[in-house]
Order: structure tokens, then sequence, then C-alpha cells
């Protein structure tokens, strides 16, 4: 279970770009997020959506405080994570699992070793260092592997994989971590449409086989009515909309994304 | 048609460019850079490169060792440097190192490293421990310690940085984040730069012997004040192909690190 309170979230601010500016501040700085109340049950799947620079990645990553969000809690299954010391934020990531749209896996290794690292909270520091896995943990890497599609792949380096099974390593990385959440930001924005429906459909039947809470963002409303169970509409920095994917309309698309006249190019607004 | 300067805009390019021409008036001045003396001496040259012909093969025995020497305290020197300068780049680096006072110590010593040169630090090694080849590898390793730290440093801070959040992601620790999200992206980079300065380091080492600090230079040096000039040829010569062999043979070994790389 995953409860966001209060959370707001700036970035200082490095060029002189037409952003939105904190009210009565001095010291400049770029508002990422402002004040987002959600919470997520467990086995839920939460896509967020808005536009590029709407907070959807900062929301994630604040989530398992790769970002230290600048005010507000987290709270992953009741206990308050926000201010526990760095060595119990690592015990508590190791439970949450990311998936992003670059991939971000060592490119130079293989996939095995790739997915090994999702093994890294488990394993002592001199063990990690010397690449002494425990054959348990190779075994729940190649079993992940085997789970994603990717049994003929193990020892390929990354490198020579394409980008649908890159991902598919990195989502064996997420599983190899023993999840109980993931995070996903944008995981098919770089991937062909086909690909796009395959990845997303093997992440919902992880989550929905180990019972496993997914907020995802995503550029695609087709794909986010179709794996969400319920949507989340940041517009920037607030949520501005969120229910079941049957109560979406396209009222709300325009409250996201505001209005444009390239809707047309969707056909019907969007879908 | 408007002018593409303003009229201050123009006075401004008049006021640099009499600036660059009093730099270079300056600085002609201080080294009698005259293409006169240039011209007078062009027989002197002459006449001193006939005299190193035919080169003295007599000598390429004791000079090919006297290289060896040399090639030995370029290995040495690299080796003790990369070393010294690997664990001490990621003091230097922003994105590891969060104390601003050990950041900015580190730097700073990788500057004054860097900054004297090695011959420099070979005649403060001499005075050290005497002459040799091994204050000779000191000089080396120090000057080493300076640049490959900069360069290693920077290329930890270059390093993609969501690489290195998705491993911390896992619930890895601070080193085991270091160790897998930053050390495979700068692999690559630390052997190139350590192959190139192997290089470096032979080249530098060849002018060391002119302060007593071993290799190559001494022959140089000594040839030179007897005017040997036939032995100069020579020497220059084993040079020239000593640094040629070094030169393809790390290329070769980068080029396979490169290619052939396991994670």
């Amino acid at each position: 279970m995953i409860k966001i309170e209060g959370l707001s979230h700036y970035y200082p601010v490095r060029a002189k770009s037409g952003t939105i500016q904190a009210d009565g501040d001095e010291t400049k700085r770029e508002l990422a997020l402002s004040n987002v109340n959600l919470e997520v049950a467990k086995g839920e799947r939460v896509v967020i959506l808005g536009s590029s620079g709407s907070g959807k990645s900062t929301l994630l990553r604040c989530t398992n405080l790769s970002i230290r969000p600048t005010a507000g809690k987290v709270f992953i299954d009741g206990s308050e994570i926000t201010s526990l010391p760095h060595k119990e934020v690592a015990r508590m990531r190791c439970q949450i699992g990311v998936i992003s749209q670059h991939f971000n896996l060592l490119e130079g290794a293989s996939s095995l070793k790739n997915v090994l690292t999702g093994r890294l909270g488990y394993v002592g520091t001199v063990k990690s260092l010397m690449g002494r896995f425990s054959e348990e943990d190779v075994a729940i890497a190649t079993d992940s592997l085997n789970r994603v599609g990717l049994e003929n792949y193990t020892q390929k380096r990354v490198s020579d994989l394409s980008g649908g099974q890159k991902q598919r390593v990195a989502i064996a990385r997420a599983m190899a971590q023993r999840s109980t959440i993931i995070l996903a930001d944008e995981p098919v924005s770089s991937l062909d449409p086909k690909l796009m429906k395959e990845i997303m459909d093997l992440i919902q039947e992880i989550c929905v086989e180990s019972n496993i809470t997914m907020v995802a963002s995503l550029h695609f409303l087709e794909l986010a009515k179709t794996y969400a169970t319920r949507l989340v509409g940041l517009r920037a920095g607030q949520i501005v909309f969120e229910n079941t994917p049957d109560e979406f309309t396209d009222k709300d698309i325009i409250d996201i994304y505001g209005e444009t006249e390239d809707w047309v190019l969707y056909g019907k607004r969007g879908f | 048609m408007t002018p593409l300067l303003s009229v201050r805009g123009k006075l401004r390019h008049i006021a640099i460019l009499l600036v660059i021409v009093l730099i270079y008036w300056w600085a002609i001045e201080g080294t009698n850079t005259n293409p006169a003396t240039l011209f007078k001496g062009f027989p002197y040259m002459a006449d001193y490169v006939a005299r190193m012909f035919p080169p003295d093969m007599s000598v390429l025995g004791r000079l090919i060792v006297k290289a060896g020497e040399t090639l030995q305290m370029a290995i040495m020197g690299t080796t003790f440097g990369a070393a010294l300068a690997l664990p001490l780049s990621f003091l230097a680096a922003r994105n590891v190192m969060p104390y601003r006072p050990v950041y900015q110590a580190t730097r700073t010593l990788f500057d004054l490293c860097r900054g004297i040169n090695e011959i420099v630090w070979a005649l403060l090694f001499v005075s050290m421990v005497g002459l040799g080849p091994f204050p000779g590898v000191l000089a080396l390793t120090v000057h080493l310690v300076g640049a490959l730290g900069k360069y290693f440093s920077e290329a930890i801070e270059d390093a993609n940085q969501d690489l290195v959040v998705a491993i911390a992601s896992t619930g890895a620790n601070r080193i085991q984040t270091v160790y897998y999200g930053i050390v495979p992206q700068i692999r690559t980079l630390f052997v190139g730069y350590t192959f190139y300065y192997l290089e470096h380091s032979f080249r530098a080492a060849t002018v060391l012997g002119l302060v007593g600090a071993g290799g190559i230079g001494i022959e140089l040096i000594n040839s030179i004040r007897l005017f040997k000039n036939q032995e100069v040829l020579t020497t220059l010569i084993v040079m020239v192909v000593t640094v040629i062999l070094i030169d393809r043979t790390s290329a070769f070994i980068r080029m396979r690190f490169i290619t052939g790389v396991e994670g």
C-alpha cells in the first residue's frame, strides 16, 4: 500500500525559462509537485496521465525517495519512509521495482548480471563486490528471466538486445527484487506499438500473479484506459483527475492536457 | 543598409586588437624571435644534422637497454599513478562525495600534482632519494595522480545518473551503487586514459634522465655534451621507434578491451 500525503517538490531553477514560480518566495524554484495526496491500495494499478513536465516522473521518483520531496510524507505499507535514515530507505527500496523508458541497464553486462543487480539489497557488500551471488539469488534471477521470456538470452550482452528485450530484462530485475510495488515511468514510450502492448500485458500479468501494486505513467490514453484500475491526471504538479477509466471523459482530457486542435489527429478526442 | 556593428562595437574591436598586438610585441621582444636569426642559423643547422649521419649503430645495444629502463619507469609510474588516482577520483566527484571539503581538498591535491611538471618533480625526488630510475618513477606517479585523477573524476561525474538511480532503487547500499552503477560506466574510459598515459609517461620519462632520474635521457644528454652527434641520432631513432611501438600496442589493447569487454 502506498500513501502520499501533502507531497510538494521544487527543483532549483537553472535557466530563466518561463516556469511556474512559487508565490512569495525569494529564492527562485521550479514547482514540480504541489500538495499531492494519493492513496494506492494493495494490488491496484494506477496510471498517471499528464503532459511532459506535469510532475509524473517527479511523483514516481519521490515515491521511492530517489528524489527527496521538499515537503510531505510517503507511507509504504503503513510506515512513513520520508524520515527514515539512508540504510532503512535502501531496505524499503528492495520491495519497490522501478522500470523506466530508458531501461537503465548495464549495457556491457549480461542479462543475468543485470537481473542479479535486483538482488543487491539482499547480498552482503563484500560478496556483491566480488560478484559472488548465492545459488538462490542466481535461481531467482534465472526464474525471473524465464518468466519474461528471455530464457535463451541469459548470457547475452544487454547492448546486443532489442528495445523490447531490454525492457523485459528491466522487468525481470524488478521481479528479482521480490517487489510488492512496481513504479513504471513511461515504460513503453520508446517501443513500437506492438511491443507497447506486449510489454504492458507482461507487466499486468506479473502484477496480477503476485498481487503487485503498480503505479505507472503513460502518454497513451488508450493504453492507460486498458491497463489501469484507476487513472490519475496531473497538471502543473496538481491532481486534476482521479477516477476509474470508465469515468474518464473528453472533458477530463482537456482538463489534464489543455485544449488543442490537434486532438483531431487522434480521431474522436484522443480515442 | 544598417551597419553590422555600432560605433561602440567597433571601438571594442579596435581595443581588443590593440591588446593582442601588445601581447605579441611583448612576447617577441622577450624571446628575440627574429626570422633573420633563423635564416642565419640554417647553415649551422644543416651542418649539425649532416654530422649526425650515419647513426652510430655500435651503441644500439646499450640504448635499447636504456629504452627498456625508460619503459620500465613508465610502466611502474603509470601503474602506481592509476592505482592511486582511481580511489581518490571518487572523492573528487561531486555526485559521489557529498562532503564539499573532502571534494575540494582532493581536487586541490590533483591540481598540485598535475600543475608541477614531471621534470620538476624528478628534480625534487632526485634531491630526496638520489639518482637513478626510482625518483623518475616517483615523479611520473605524482604527476599521473593529478592528471588521471582529474580525468577519472570527470568521467565519474559524467556517468549516466539515471543508471545510478536505477541501481540505488533496487535497494543497493552506497558502495554497491557506486560499484554497479558507476564503475561499469567508467571502466572503458579508465583503461583508455591509463594506456594513453602510459605513452605520455614514456615520452616524459625520456627527458627525466636530463635531471638524473634514469632512462634514455641520460644517454641523450651525455651524447650531446660530448658532441657525439652520430650517437644523438641513434638515440633519437630508438626513442621514436619505441614511442611508435608503445602507441600501436596500447591502441591494440584498448580496441580489444572496448570490443571484448565482459560486464
